[in-house]
Protein backbone atom coordinates (compact mmCIF):
# COMPACT_ATOMS: atom_id res chain seq x y z
CA UNK A 1 0.00 0.00 0.00
CA UNK A 2 1.25 3.50 -0.79
CA UNK A 3 1.82 5.69 2.25
CA UNK A 4 1.72 9.49 2.08
CA UNK A 5 2.18 12.07 4.81
CA UNK A 6 1.12 15.59 3.85
CA UNK A 7 1.95 18.46 6.22
CA UNK A 8 1.48 16.21 9.23
CA UNK A 9 1.89 17.56 12.75
CA UNK A 10 1.19 15.76 15.97
CA UNK A 11 0.84 17.35 19.39
CA UNK A 12 0.61 15.27 22.56
CA UNK A 13 -1.79 16.60 25.24
CA UNK A 14 -3.00 19.29 22.94
CA UNK A 15 -4.69 22.31 24.54
CA UNK A 16 -3.13 21.65 27.93
CA UNK A 17 -0.15 23.32 29.58
CA UNK A 18 1.78 20.11 28.84
CA UNK A 19 1.23 20.23 25.09
CA UNK A 20 4.23 18.79 23.28
CA UNK A 21 4.73 18.86 19.55
CA UNK A 22 6.31 15.55 18.56
CA UNK A 23 5.87 15.86 14.77
CA UNK A 24 6.07 19.05 12.77
CA UNK A 25 4.97 19.59 9.19
CA UNK A 26 6.14 16.22 7.96
CA UNK A 27 5.92 15.30 4.28
CA UNK A 28 6.97 12.10 2.56
CA UNK A 29 5.76 9.45 0.18
CA UNK A 30 6.47 5.73 0.38
CA UNK A 31 5.51 3.75 -2.72
CA UNK A 32 3.95 0.34 -2.18
CA UNK A 33 6.57 -2.40 -1.97
CA UNK A 34 9.40 -0.24 -0.60
CA UNK A 35 11.60 -1.08 2.35
CA UNK A 36 12.07 2.18 4.22
CA UNK A 37 14.28 2.79 7.23
CA UNK A 38 13.47 5.65 9.59
CA UNK A 39 16.34 6.81 11.76
CA UNK A 40 16.80 9.65 14.18
CA UNK A 41 18.06 10.66 17.60
CA UNK A 42 16.20 9.78 20.84
CA UNK A 43 12.87 11.58 20.90
CA UNK A 44 12.94 12.67 17.24
CA UNK A 45 9.39 11.41 16.66
CA UNK A 46 9.90 7.98 15.09
CA UNK A 47 7.49 6.03 17.28
CA UNK A 48 4.92 8.81 17.07
CA UNK A 49 5.12 8.68 13.27
CA UNK A 50 4.61 4.91 13.30
CA UNK A 51 1.50 5.18 15.47
CA UNK A 52 -0.22 7.03 12.65
CA UNK A 53 0.20 4.09 10.32
CA UNK A 54 -2.43 1.91 11.97
CA UNK A 55 -4.59 4.70 13.30
CA UNK A 56 -3.48 4.53 16.93
CA UNK A 57 -3.27 8.28 16.69
CA UNK A 58 -4.60 10.69 14.08
CA UNK A 59 -2.66 13.73 12.95
CA UNK A 60 -3.25 17.01 14.78
CA UNK A 61 -2.77 18.71 11.43
CA UNK A 62 -2.36 17.51 7.88
CA UNK A 63 -3.24 14.21 6.28
CA UNK A 64 -1.99 10.63 6.35
CA UNK A 65 -2.93 8.23 3.56
CA UNK A 66 -2.29 4.50 3.76
CA UNK A 67 -3.59 2.86 0.59
CA UNK A 68 -7.25 3.86 0.42
CA UNK A 69 -7.45 4.73 4.13
CA UNK A 70 -7.27 8.37 5.10
CA UNK A 71 -6.53 9.96 8.49
CA UNK A 72 -7.01 13.66 9.18
CA UNK A 73 -7.64 15.63 12.38
CA UNK A 74 -11.37 15.26 11.70
CA UNK A 75 -11.67 11.79 10.21
CA UNK A 76 -10.53 8.35 11.16
CA UNK A 77 -11.34 5.56 8.74
CA UNK A 78 -14.69 3.97 9.64
CA UNK A 79 -13.08 0.61 8.98
CA UNK A 80 -10.16 1.03 11.38
CA UNK A 81 -10.20 -2.69 12.12
CA UNK A 82 -9.69 -3.47 8.46
CA UNK A 83 -6.73 -1.06 8.36
CA UNK A 84 -5.21 -2.83 11.37
CA UNK A 85 -5.64 -6.22 9.73
CA UNK A 86 -3.49 -4.95 6.86
CA UNK A 87 -0.89 -2.93 8.78
CA UNK A 88 0.97 -4.97 11.41
CA UNK A 89 2.96 -3.02 14.00
CA UNK A 90 5.73 -4.43 16.19
CA UNK A 91 6.06 -1.93 19.05
CA UNK A 92 9.28 -0.70 20.61
CA UNK A 93 8.70 -2.51 23.93
CA UNK A 94 7.24 -5.99 23.41
CA UNK A 95 5.46 -5.95 26.79
CA UNK A 96 3.14 -3.34 25.35
CA UNK A 97 1.58 -5.83 23.01
CA UNK A 98 1.49 -9.00 25.10
CA UNK A 99 -1.50 -9.59 27.34
CA UNK A 100 -2.93 -13.09 26.94
CA UNK A 101 -2.41 -15.99 29.36
CA UNK A 102 -0.42 -18.11 26.99
CA UNK A 103 1.93 -17.55 24.10
CA UNK A 104 -0.43 -19.48 21.77
CA UNK A 105 -3.40 -17.27 22.71
CA UNK A 106 -1.31 -14.17 22.31
CA UNK A 107 -0.28 -15.08 18.79
CA UNK A 108 -3.86 -16.08 17.94
CA UNK A 109 -5.35 -12.85 19.29
CA UNK A 110 -4.82 -10.71 16.18
CA UNK A 111 -6.04 -13.14 13.55
CA UNK A 112 -9.02 -14.19 15.75
CA UNK A 113 -10.00 -10.58 16.12
CA UNK A 114 -9.94 -10.22 12.34
CA UNK A 115 -12.14 -13.30 11.85
CA UNK A 116 -9.54 -15.74 10.56
CA UNK A 117 -10.82 -19.35 10.89
CA UNK A 118 -9.39 -21.47 13.70
CA UNK A 119 -7.61 -24.00 11.46
CA UNK A 120 -5.94 -21.25 9.49
CA UNK A 121 -4.76 -19.66 12.75
CA UNK A 122 -3.27 -22.94 13.89
CA UNK A 123 -1.44 -23.31 10.61
CA UNK A 124 -0.11 -19.79 10.94
CA UNK A 125 1.11 -20.44 14.49
CA UNK A 126 2.99 -23.50 13.22
CA UNK A 127 4.59 -21.32 10.57
CA UNK A 128 5.50 -18.23 12.62
CA UNK A 129 6.90 -19.96 15.71
CA UNK A 130 10.00 -21.33 13.97
CA UNK A 131 10.29 -18.14 11.89
CA UNK A 132 10.99 -16.15 15.05
CA UNK A 133 13.28 -18.81 16.51
CA UNK A 134 10.95 -20.14 19.22
CA UNK A 135 10.01 -23.76 19.81
CA UNK A 136 6.48 -25.17 20.08
CA UNK A 137 6.95 -26.22 23.70
CA UNK A 138 6.72 -22.52 24.59
CA UNK A 139 3.16 -22.17 23.30
CA UNK A 140 1.48 -22.99 26.60
CA UNK A 141 3.71 -20.75 28.73
CA UNK A 142 2.71 -17.34 29.96
CA UNK A 143 4.30 -14.63 27.83
CA UNK A 144 5.17 -12.73 31.01
CA UNK A 145 7.35 -15.56 32.29
CA UNK A 146 9.72 -15.28 29.38
CA UNK A 147 13.08 -13.59 29.00
CA UNK A 148 13.19 -10.19 27.28
CA UNK A 149 14.35 -11.61 23.95
CA UNK A 150 11.78 -14.41 24.07
CA UNK A 151 9.00 -11.85 24.65
CA UNK A 152 10.23 -9.86 21.67
CA UNK A 153 10.00 -12.98 19.51
CA UNK A 154 6.42 -13.70 20.66
CA UNK A 155 5.41 -10.10 19.89
CA UNK A 156 6.85 -10.43 16.39
CA UNK A 157 5.13 -13.79 15.88
CA UNK A 158 1.79 -12.22 16.80
CA UNK A 159 2.18 -9.57 14.12
CA UNK A 160 3.31 -12.03 11.46
CA UNK A 161 0.25 -14.17 12.22
CA UNK A 162 -2.10 -11.50 10.90
CA UNK A 163 -0.42 -11.70 7.47
CA UNK A 164 -0.21 -7.94 7.03
CA UNK A 165 0.48 -6.12 3.74
CA UNK A 166 2.43 -3.42 5.54
CA UNK A 167 4.96 -4.39 8.19
CA UNK A 168 5.82 -1.64 10.66
CA UNK A 169 8.78 -2.42 12.90
CA UNK A 170 9.91 -0.22 15.80
CA UNK A 171 13.44 -1.39 16.67
CA UNK A 172 12.43 -5.01 16.25
CA UNK A 173 15.85 -6.45 17.04
CA UNK A 174 16.45 -4.62 20.33
CA UNK A 175 16.93 -7.28 22.98
CA UNK A 176 17.65 -10.09 20.53
CA UNK A 177 20.93 -11.97 20.72
CA UNK A 178 23.34 -11.48 17.78
CA UNK A 179 22.18 -14.58 15.92
CA UNK A 180 18.53 -13.64 16.52
CA UNK A 181 19.16 -10.13 15.20
CA UNK A 182 20.59 -11.49 11.99
CA UNK A 183 18.03 -14.25 11.49
CA UNK A 184 15.02 -12.08 12.20
CA UNK A 185 16.18 -9.28 9.88
CA UNK A 186 16.80 -11.87 7.17
CA UNK A 187 13.34 -13.30 7.77
CA UNK A 188 11.69 -9.86 7.45
CA UNK A 189 13.66 -9.24 4.29
CA UNK A 190 12.65 -12.55 2.74
CA UNK A 191 8.98 -11.96 3.58
CA UNK A 192 9.23 -8.44 2.25
CA UNK A 193 10.45 -9.74 -1.10
CA UNK A 194 8.40 -12.91 -1.42
CA UNK A 195 5.11 -11.39 -0.32
CA UNK A 196 5.65 -7.97 -1.84
CA UNK A 197 5.17 -6.21 1.51
CA UNK A 198 5.71 -2.56 2.27
CA UNK A 199 8.14 -2.49 5.20
CA UNK A 200 8.83 0.45 7.51
CA UNK A 201 11.72 -0.11 9.90
CA UNK A 202 12.70 2.18 12.73
CA UNK A 203 16.22 1.28 13.68
CA UNK A 204 19.31 2.55 15.43
CA UNK A 205 21.41 0.10 13.47
CA UNK A 206 22.79 2.06 10.54
CA UNK A 207 24.17 -1.29 9.37
CA UNK A 208 20.68 -2.78 9.05
CA UNK A 209 19.38 0.37 7.37
CA UNK A 210 22.24 0.16 4.88
CA UNK A 211 21.79 -3.54 4.27
CA UNK A 212 18.03 -3.86 3.95
CA UNK A 213 16.42 -0.52 3.16
CA UNK A 214 16.04 0.93 -0.31
CA UNK A 215 15.15 4.32 1.11
CA UNK A 216 16.12 6.12 4.32
CA UNK A 217 14.26 8.96 6.06
CA UNK A 218 16.10 10.84 8.80
CA UNK A 219 14.03 12.61 11.41
CA UNK A 220 15.22 15.44 13.60
CA UNK A 221 13.03 17.10 16.22
CA UNK A 222 9.87 15.88 14.54
CA UNK A 223 10.67 16.96 11.01
CA UNK A 224 12.29 15.34 8.03
CA UNK A 225 15.97 16.21 7.98
CA UNK A 226 17.10 14.20 4.99
CA UNK A 227 15.94 11.37 2.75
CA UNK A 228 17.45 9.28 0.01
CA UNK A 229 19.06 5.96 -0.79
CA UNK A 230 21.18 4.47 2.02
CA UNK A 231 24.39 5.14 0.06
CA UNK A 232 23.43 8.78 -0.48
CA UNK A 233 22.45 9.40 3.10
CA UNK A 234 25.09 7.46 4.97
CA UNK A 235 28.10 8.94 3.29
CA UNK A 236 27.22 12.42 4.55
CA UNK A 237 29.16 12.25 7.76
CA UNK A 238 29.00 15.94 8.67
CA UNK A 239 25.29 16.33 7.98
CA UNK A 240 24.57 13.29 10.14
CA UNK A 241 26.78 14.57 12.91
CA UNK A 242 24.66 17.72 13.02
CA UNK A 243 21.73 15.59 14.20
CA UNK A 244 23.84 13.42 16.50
CA UNK A 245 23.90 10.42 14.22
CA UNK A 246 26.84 8.42 12.98
CA UNK A 247 27.57 6.76 9.68
CA UNK A 248 27.53 2.92 9.66
CA UNK A 249 30.57 1.29 11.21
CA UNK A 250 32.05 0.16 7.91
CA UNK A 251 32.06 3.75 6.65
CA UNK A 252 33.50 4.98 9.97
CA UNK A 253 36.35 2.56 9.51
CA UNK A 254 36.98 3.67 5.93
CA UNK A 255 37.02 7.29 7.11
CA UNK A 256 39.50 6.47 9.88
CA UNK A 257 41.59 4.61 7.32
CA UNK A 258 41.67 7.67 5.11
CA UNK A 259 42.74 9.85 8.05
CA UNK A 260 45.66 7.55 8.78
CA UNK A 261 46.80 6.54 5.30
CA UNK A 262 45.65 9.61 3.35
CA UNK A 263 44.11 7.26 0.79
CA UNK A 264 40.39 7.27 0.32
CA UNK A 265 38.39 4.07 -0.20
CA UNK A 266 34.93 5.29 -1.30
CA UNK A 267 32.05 3.15 -0.07
CA UNK A 268 29.66 1.79 -2.68
CA UNK A 269 28.27 -1.30 -1.03
CA UNK A 270 31.39 -3.51 -1.01
CA UNK A 271 31.44 -6.68 1.09
CA UNK A 272 33.83 -6.97 4.04
CA UNK A 273 35.94 -9.32 1.92
CA UNK A 274 36.25 -6.80 -0.89
CA UNK A 275 37.20 -4.10 1.58
CA UNK A 276 39.85 -6.37 3.08
CA UNK A 277 41.33 -6.94 -0.36
CA UNK A 278 41.47 -3.22 -1.09
CA UNK A 279 43.11 -2.53 2.27
CA UNK A 280 45.55 -5.36 1.62
CA UNK A 281 46.69 -3.88 -1.65
CA UNK A 282 47.18 -0.43 -0.12
CA UNK A 283 49.02 -1.69 2.93
CA UNK A 284 51.24 -4.13 1.05
CA UNK A 285 51.78 -2.38 -2.25
CA UNK A 286 50.91 1.17 -1.42
CA UNK A 287 48.34 1.32 -4.21
CA UNK A 288 44.61 0.97 -4.36
CA UNK A 289 43.39 -1.65 -6.83
CA UNK A 290 40.20 0.26 -7.48
CA UNK B 1 43.88 -7.94 45.20
CA UNK B 2 40.94 -5.60 45.65
CA UNK B 3 37.75 -6.41 47.50
CA UNK B 4 35.30 -9.04 46.27
CA UNK B 5 31.96 -7.31 45.94
CA UNK B 6 29.93 -10.11 44.42
CA UNK B 7 30.39 -13.81 44.81
CA UNK B 8 28.25 -16.62 43.39
CA UNK B 9 29.03 -19.99 44.98
CA UNK B 10 27.68 -22.90 43.01
CA UNK B 11 24.33 -21.23 42.41
CA UNK B 12 21.42 -23.05 40.77
CA UNK B 13 18.01 -21.54 40.21
CA UNK B 14 14.59 -22.45 38.82
CA UNK B 15 11.40 -20.40 38.70
CA UNK B 16 9.30 -23.17 40.31
CA UNK B 17 9.54 -26.75 41.45
CA UNK B 18 7.99 -28.11 38.28
CA UNK B 19 10.10 -25.86 36.12
CA UNK B 20 13.47 -26.54 34.54
CA UNK B 21 16.68 -25.23 36.09
CA UNK B 22 17.54 -21.96 34.37
CA UNK B 23 20.88 -21.54 36.14
CA UNK B 24 23.10 -24.49 36.92
CA UNK B 25 26.12 -24.48 39.25
CA UNK B 26 27.21 -20.95 38.53
CA UNK B 27 30.26 -19.66 40.39
CA UNK B 28 31.99 -16.36 39.79
CA UNK B 29 33.38 -13.31 41.55
CA UNK B 30 33.28 -9.64 40.73
CA UNK B 31 35.69 -7.21 42.34
CA UNK B 32 35.45 -3.62 43.43
CA UNK B 33 36.11 -1.22 40.58
CA UNK B 34 35.69 -3.91 37.95
CA UNK B 35 33.53 -3.71 34.82
CA UNK B 36 32.13 -7.09 33.86
CA UNK B 37 29.95 -7.69 30.81
CA UNK B 38 27.55 -10.64 30.84
CA UNK B 39 26.61 -11.91 27.40
CA UNK B 40 24.67 -14.93 26.18
CA UNK B 41 21.80 -16.01 23.93
CA UNK B 42 18.19 -15.08 24.72
CA UNK B 43 17.00 -17.08 27.70
CA UNK B 44 20.52 -18.06 28.81
CA UNK B 45 19.92 -16.71 32.34
CA UNK B 46 21.47 -13.24 32.35
CA UNK B 47 18.52 -11.30 33.80
CA UNK B 48 17.97 -14.07 36.31
CA UNK B 49 21.53 -13.52 37.59
CA UNK B 50 20.82 -9.79 37.92
CA UNK B 51 17.64 -10.44 39.91
CA UNK B 52 19.50 -12.83 42.20
CA UNK B 53 22.15 -10.21 42.93
CA UNK B 54 19.68 -7.72 44.34
CA UNK B 55 17.51 -10.29 46.05
CA UNK B 56 14.45 -10.17 43.83
CA UNK B 57 14.92 -13.93 43.59
CA UNK B 58 16.70 -16.41 45.86
CA UNK B 59 18.64 -19.46 44.67
CA UNK B 60 17.48 -22.98 45.56
CA UNK B 61 21.07 -24.16 45.67
CA UNK B 62 24.33 -22.44 46.46
CA UNK B 63 24.83 -18.99 47.94
CA UNK B 64 25.35 -15.42 46.88
CA UNK B 65 27.46 -12.92 48.81
CA UNK B 66 27.41 -9.17 48.27
CA UNK B 67 30.32 -7.41 49.94
CA UNK B 68 30.73 -10.42 52.18
CA UNK B 69 27.06 -10.52 53.22
CA UNK B 70 24.85 -13.41 52.20
CA UNK B 71 21.76 -12.38 50.22
CA UNK B 72 18.65 -13.54 52.11
CA UNK B 73 15.30 -12.21 53.35
CA UNK B 74 16.98 -10.38 56.23
CA UNK B 75 19.78 -8.74 54.32
CA UNK B 76 18.00 -7.69 51.11
CA UNK B 77 17.06 -4.22 52.34
CA UNK B 78 20.65 -3.42 53.19
CA UNK B 79 21.87 -5.00 50.01
CA UNK B 80 19.45 -3.12 47.79
CA UNK B 81 20.90 0.11 49.13
CA UNK B 82 24.25 -0.92 47.69
CA UNK B 83 23.02 -2.45 44.46
CA UNK B 84 21.54 -0.21 41.79
CA UNK B 85 19.81 -1.87 38.89
CA UNK B 86 18.30 -0.77 35.62
CA UNK B 87 15.85 -3.29 34.23
CA UNK B 88 15.47 -4.39 30.66
CA UNK B 89 12.15 -2.53 30.37
CA UNK B 90 12.33 0.79 32.24
CA UNK B 91 8.53 0.96 32.55
CA UNK B 92 8.84 -1.71 35.22
CA UNK B 93 10.81 0.52 37.52
CA UNK B 94 9.43 4.05 37.30
CA UNK B 95 7.97 5.07 40.63
CA UNK B 96 7.79 8.85 40.43
CA UNK B 97 4.98 10.82 38.80
CA UNK B 98 7.56 13.09 37.19
CA UNK B 99 11.06 12.46 35.92
CA UNK B 100 12.45 14.54 38.76
CA UNK B 101 10.50 12.61 41.42
CA UNK B 102 11.73 9.41 39.94
CA UNK B 103 15.34 10.44 40.29
CA UNK B 104 14.66 11.71 43.82
CA UNK B 105 12.92 8.54 44.97
CA UNK B 106 15.98 6.36 45.51
CA UNK B 107 17.79 9.17 47.28
CA UNK B 108 14.86 9.80 49.61
CA UNK B 109 14.91 6.15 50.56
CA UNK B 110 18.55 6.47 51.48
CA UNK B 111 18.04 9.62 53.48
CA UNK B 112 20.04 11.90 51.21
CA UNK B 113 19.89 15.52 52.48
CA UNK B 114 17.56 17.81 50.55
CA UNK B 115 20.22 20.15 49.16
CA UNK B 116 22.37 17.33 47.95
CA UNK B 117 19.31 15.81 46.28
CA UNK B 118 18.65 18.97 44.34
CA UNK B 119 22.18 19.15 42.98
CA UNK B 120 22.31 15.44 42.20
CA UNK B 121 19.02 15.57 40.29
CA UNK B 122 20.42 18.35 38.19
CA UNK B 123 23.77 16.64 37.68
CA UNK B 124 22.46 13.24 36.76
CA UNK B 125 19.70 14.48 34.46
CA UNK B 126 22.10 16.67 32.52
CA UNK B 127 24.63 13.83 32.43
CA UNK B 128 22.07 11.79 30.45
CA UNK B 129 20.79 14.76 28.45
CA UNK B 130 17.33 14.86 30.03
CA UNK B 131 17.45 18.13 31.99
CA UNK B 132 14.60 19.58 29.91
CA UNK B 133 12.20 16.84 30.96
CA UNK B 134 12.23 17.22 34.77
CA UNK B 135 8.49 17.72 35.03
CA UNK B 136 7.43 15.17 32.43
CA UNK B 137 5.60 12.01 33.46
CA UNK B 138 7.96 9.07 32.82
CA UNK B 139 5.40 7.11 30.78
CA UNK B 140 5.14 10.03 28.36
CA UNK B 141 8.77 9.74 27.29
CA UNK B 142 10.08 8.12 24.13
CA UNK B 143 11.70 4.67 24.41
CA UNK B 144 15.24 6.00 24.56
CA UNK B 145 14.34 8.88 26.88
CA UNK B 146 12.92 6.34 29.36
CA UNK B 147 16.21 4.48 29.37
CA UNK B 148 18.15 7.69 29.93
CA UNK B 149 16.00 8.60 32.93
CA UNK B 150 16.26 5.10 34.39
CA UNK B 151 20.04 5.40 34.23
CA UNK B 152 19.98 8.85 35.83
CA UNK B 153 17.86 7.51 38.70
CA UNK B 154 20.31 4.77 39.49
CA UNK B 155 23.40 6.99 39.13
CA UNK B 156 21.86 9.42 41.60
CA UNK B 157 22.04 6.91 44.45
CA UNK B 158 25.75 6.14 43.85
CA UNK B 159 25.52 2.44 44.59
CA UNK B 160 28.53 0.19 45.17
CA UNK B 161 27.30 -2.23 42.53
CA UNK B 162 25.59 -1.04 39.38
CA UNK B 163 23.79 -3.52 37.13
CA UNK B 164 22.61 -2.38 33.71
CA UNK B 165 20.38 -5.00 32.09
CA UNK B 166 20.30 -4.00 28.41
CA UNK B 167 19.80 -0.47 29.69
CA UNK B 168 20.95 1.21 26.47
CA UNK B 169 19.27 -1.08 23.94
CA UNK B 170 16.94 1.67 22.70
CA UNK B 171 19.64 4.30 22.21
CA UNK B 172 21.31 5.24 18.96
CA UNK B 173 25.01 4.26 18.76
CA UNK B 174 26.23 7.74 19.59
CA UNK B 175 23.82 8.13 22.48
CA UNK B 176 24.89 4.73 23.73
CA UNK B 177 28.57 5.66 23.62
CA UNK B 178 27.93 8.94 25.43
CA UNK B 179 25.86 7.34 28.17
CA UNK B 180 28.36 4.54 28.66
CA UNK B 181 31.14 7.13 28.93
CA UNK B 182 29.18 8.90 31.65
CA UNK B 183 28.59 5.63 33.48
CA UNK B 184 32.20 4.57 33.19
CA UNK B 185 33.41 7.96 34.53
CA UNK B 186 31.24 7.51 37.59
CA UNK B 187 32.49 3.96 37.91
CA UNK B 188 36.12 5.05 37.90
CA UNK B 189 35.52 7.94 40.23
CA UNK B 190 33.61 5.94 42.81
CA UNK B 191 35.30 2.61 42.24
CA UNK B 192 32.05 0.78 41.88
CA UNK B 193 31.52 -2.62 40.31
CA UNK B 194 29.72 -2.31 37.02
CA UNK B 195 27.85 -5.21 35.47
CA UNK B 196 26.46 -4.67 32.01
CA UNK B 197 24.21 -7.27 30.46
CA UNK B 198 24.19 -6.57 26.76
CA UNK B 199 23.94 -7.84 23.20
CA UNK B 200 25.95 -4.86 21.99
CA UNK B 201 29.39 -6.11 21.06
CA UNK B 202 30.89 -2.60 21.09
CA UNK B 203 29.92 -2.27 24.71
CA UNK B 204 31.41 -5.66 25.59
CA UNK B 205 34.77 -4.57 24.21
CA UNK B 206 35.04 -1.86 26.85
CA UNK B 207 34.59 -4.19 29.83
CA UNK B 208 37.51 -5.53 31.88
CA UNK B 209 36.12 -9.02 31.83
CA UNK B 210 33.34 -10.96 30.13
CA UNK B 211 31.18 -13.77 31.47
CA UNK B 212 29.57 -15.78 28.69
CA UNK B 213 26.36 -17.64 29.54
CA UNK B 214 25.02 -20.56 27.56
CA UNK B 215 21.85 -22.47 28.50
CA UNK B 216 22.04 -21.50 32.16
CA UNK B 217 25.69 -22.36 32.57
CA UNK B 218 28.83 -20.28 32.56
CA UNK B 219 30.39 -21.08 29.22
CA UNK B 220 33.48 -18.93 29.54
CA UNK B 221 34.98 -15.97 31.37
CA UNK B 222 37.94 -14.01 30.11
CA UNK B 223 39.00 -10.63 28.75
CA UNK B 224 37.09 -9.31 25.73
CA UNK B 225 40.14 -9.96 23.54
CA UNK B 226 40.32 -13.59 24.53
CA UNK B 227 36.58 -14.06 24.16
CA UNK B 228 36.40 -12.48 20.72
CA UNK B 229 39.22 -14.61 19.40
CA UNK B 230 36.89 -17.64 19.73
CA UNK B 231 34.84 -16.60 16.75
CA UNK B 232 33.47 -19.91 15.58
CA UNK B 233 32.48 -21.29 18.94
CA UNK B 234 30.83 -17.99 19.88
CA UNK B 235 28.72 -18.19 16.74
CA UNK B 236 27.72 -21.74 17.61
CA UNK B 237 26.11 -20.48 20.83
CA UNK B 238 24.17 -17.69 19.11
CA UNK B 239 26.69 -14.89 19.62
CA UNK B 240 29.02 -13.02 17.33
CA UNK B 241 32.12 -10.85 17.25
CA UNK B 242 32.43 -7.11 16.52
CA UNK B 243 32.80 -5.80 12.97
CA UNK B 244 36.48 -5.04 13.49
CA UNK B 245 37.14 -8.69 14.35
CA UNK B 246 35.30 -9.82 11.21
CA UNK B 247 37.37 -7.46 9.09
CA UNK B 248 40.54 -8.65 10.83
CA UNK B 249 39.67 -12.20 9.80
CA UNK B 250 39.15 -11.19 6.20
CA UNK B 251 42.48 -9.37 6.26
CA UNK B 252 44.17 -12.52 7.55
CA UNK B 253 42.56 -14.41 4.64
CA UNK B 254 44.31 -12.05 2.24
CA UNK B 255 47.62 -12.88 3.89
CA UNK B 256 48.05 -9.97 6.28
CA UNK B 257 49.54 -10.98 9.64
CA UNK B 258 48.13 -8.87 12.45
CA UNK B 259 50.04 -8.84 15.72
CA UNK B 260 46.91 -9.14 17.87
CA UNK B 261 43.14 -9.56 17.80
CA UNK B 262 42.02 -5.91 17.38
CA UNK B 263 39.24 -4.64 19.63
CA UNK B 264 38.64 -1.32 17.95
CA UNK B 265 39.41 0.65 14.80
CA UNK B 266 42.48 2.35 16.29
CA UNK B 267 44.16 -0.93 17.19
CA UNK B 268 43.54 -2.38 13.76
CA UNK B 269 44.70 0.70 11.89
CA UNK B 270 47.81 1.03 14.06
CA UNK B 271 48.73 -2.56 13.27
CA UNK B 272 48.17 -1.96 9.55
CA UNK B 273 50.20 1.23 9.72
CA UNK B 274 53.20 -0.57 11.17
CA UNK B 275 52.95 -3.22 8.45
CA UNK B 276 52.66 -0.51 5.82
CA UNK B 277 55.76 1.33 7.00
CA UNK B 278 57.72 -1.95 6.91
CA UNK B 279 56.93 -2.61 3.24
N1 LIG C 1 9.17 -15.35 35.62
C1 LIG C 1 9.59 -16.46 35.00
N2 LIG C 1 8.95 -17.64 35.18
C2 LIG C 1 9.38 -18.77 34.56
N3 LIG C 1 10.44 -18.82 33.73
C3 LIG C 1 11.11 -17.69 33.51
C4 LIG C 1 10.73 -16.44 34.13
N4 LIG C 1 11.58 -15.48 33.72
C5 LIG C 1 12.46 -16.08 32.88
N5 LIG C 1 12.18 -17.40 32.75
C6 LIG C 1 12.93 -18.38 31.96
O1 LIG C 1 14.25 -18.48 32.48
C7 LIG C 1 15.22 -18.57 31.44
C8 LIG C 1 16.28 -17.48 31.66
O2 LIG C 1 15.66 -16.23 31.51
P1 LIG C 1 16.44 -14.85 31.64
O3 LIG C 1 15.42 -13.78 31.64
O4 LIG C 1 17.39 -14.92 32.76
O5 LIG C 1 17.26 -14.86 30.25
P2 LIG C 1 18.21 -13.75 29.62
O6 LIG C 1 19.55 -14.37 29.46
O7 LIG C 1 18.11 -12.49 30.38
O8 LIG C 1 17.58 -13.59 28.15
P3 LIG C 1 17.32 -12.30 27.22
O9 LIG C 1 18.60 -12.06 26.47
O10 LIG C 1 16.26 -12.77 26.28
O11 LIG C 1 16.89 -11.17 28.08
C9 LIG C 1 14.44 -18.44 30.13
O12 LIG C 1 14.30 -19.72 29.54
C10 LIG C 1 13.10 -17.90 30.54
O13 LIG C 1 12.07 -18.40 29.70
N1 LIG D 1 2.57 9.80 25.41
C1 LIG D 1 3.27 10.93 25.26
N2 LIG D 1 2.86 12.09 25.81
C2 LIG D 1 3.56 13.23 25.67
N3 LIG D 1 4.73 13.32 24.98
C3 LIG D 1 5.20 12.20 24.41
C4 LIG D 1 4.50 10.95 24.52
N4 LIG D 1 5.21 10.00 23.86
C5 LIG D 1 6.30 10.64 23.36
N5 LIG D 1 6.31 11.94 23.69
C6 LIG D 1 7.33 12.96 23.32
O1 LIG D 1 7.32 13.13 21.91
C7 LIG D 1 8.63 13.19 21.37
C8 LIG D 1 8.79 12.10 20.32
O2 LIG D 1 8.69 10.84 20.94
P1 LIG D 1 8.82 9.46 20.14
O3 LIG D 1 8.45 8.37 21.07
O4 LIG D 1 8.07 9.55 18.87
O5 LIG D 1 10.40 9.46 19.83
P2 LIG D 1 11.32 8.37 19.13
O6 LIG D 1 11.94 9.00 17.94
O7 LIG D 1 10.57 7.12 18.92
O8 LIG D 1 12.48 8.17 20.21
P3 LIG D 1 13.28 6.85 20.73
O9 LIG D 1 14.36 6.58 19.73
O10 LIG D 1 13.84 7.30 22.04
O11 LIG D 1 12.30 5.76 20.86
C9 LIG D 1 9.58 13.04 22.56
O12 LIG D 1 10.10 14.28 22.91
C10 LIG D 1 8.73 12.48 23.68
O13 LIG D 1 9.12 12.98 24.93
MG1 LIG E 1 10.65 5.25 19.83
MG1 LIG F 1 17.29 -10.60 29.97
Amino acid sequence: MDITFTNVSYIYQRNTPFAHQAIKDLNFHIPSGSFVAIVGHTGSGKSTLLQHLNGLVTPSEGEVKIGEYKLTPKEKPTNLKELRSRVGVVFQYPEHQLFEETVAKDIAFGPENFGVPKETINERIKRVIPAVGLSEDMLERSPFDLSGGQMRRVAIAGVLAINPDVLVLDEPTAGLDPRGQKEIMEMFNTMHKEQGLTTILVTHSMEDALKYADHVIILNKGTKYMEGSPEEVFTQKDALKQVQLDVPEVIQLLNAFEDKFSISIPFHGQTVQEIAETIHSIVKDGVSNE
Amino acid sequence: MSRKLIEFRDVSFRYGEEQPWVLRNCSFEIYEGEWVAIIGHNGSGKSTIAKLINGLLFPQKGEILIDGQQVNEETIWDIRKEVGMVFQNPDNQFVGTTVQDDVAFGMENRGTPREEMVTRIEETLSAVGMEDYRFTEPHRLSGGQKQRVAIASVLAISPKVLILDEATAMLDPKGRTEIMRTVSNVQNKEDLSLITITHDLQEVVQADRVIVMNKGEIWDRATPREIFSKKDSLREIGLDVPFVAILADELKETGINLTKEPLNHEELLEDLWILHSQT
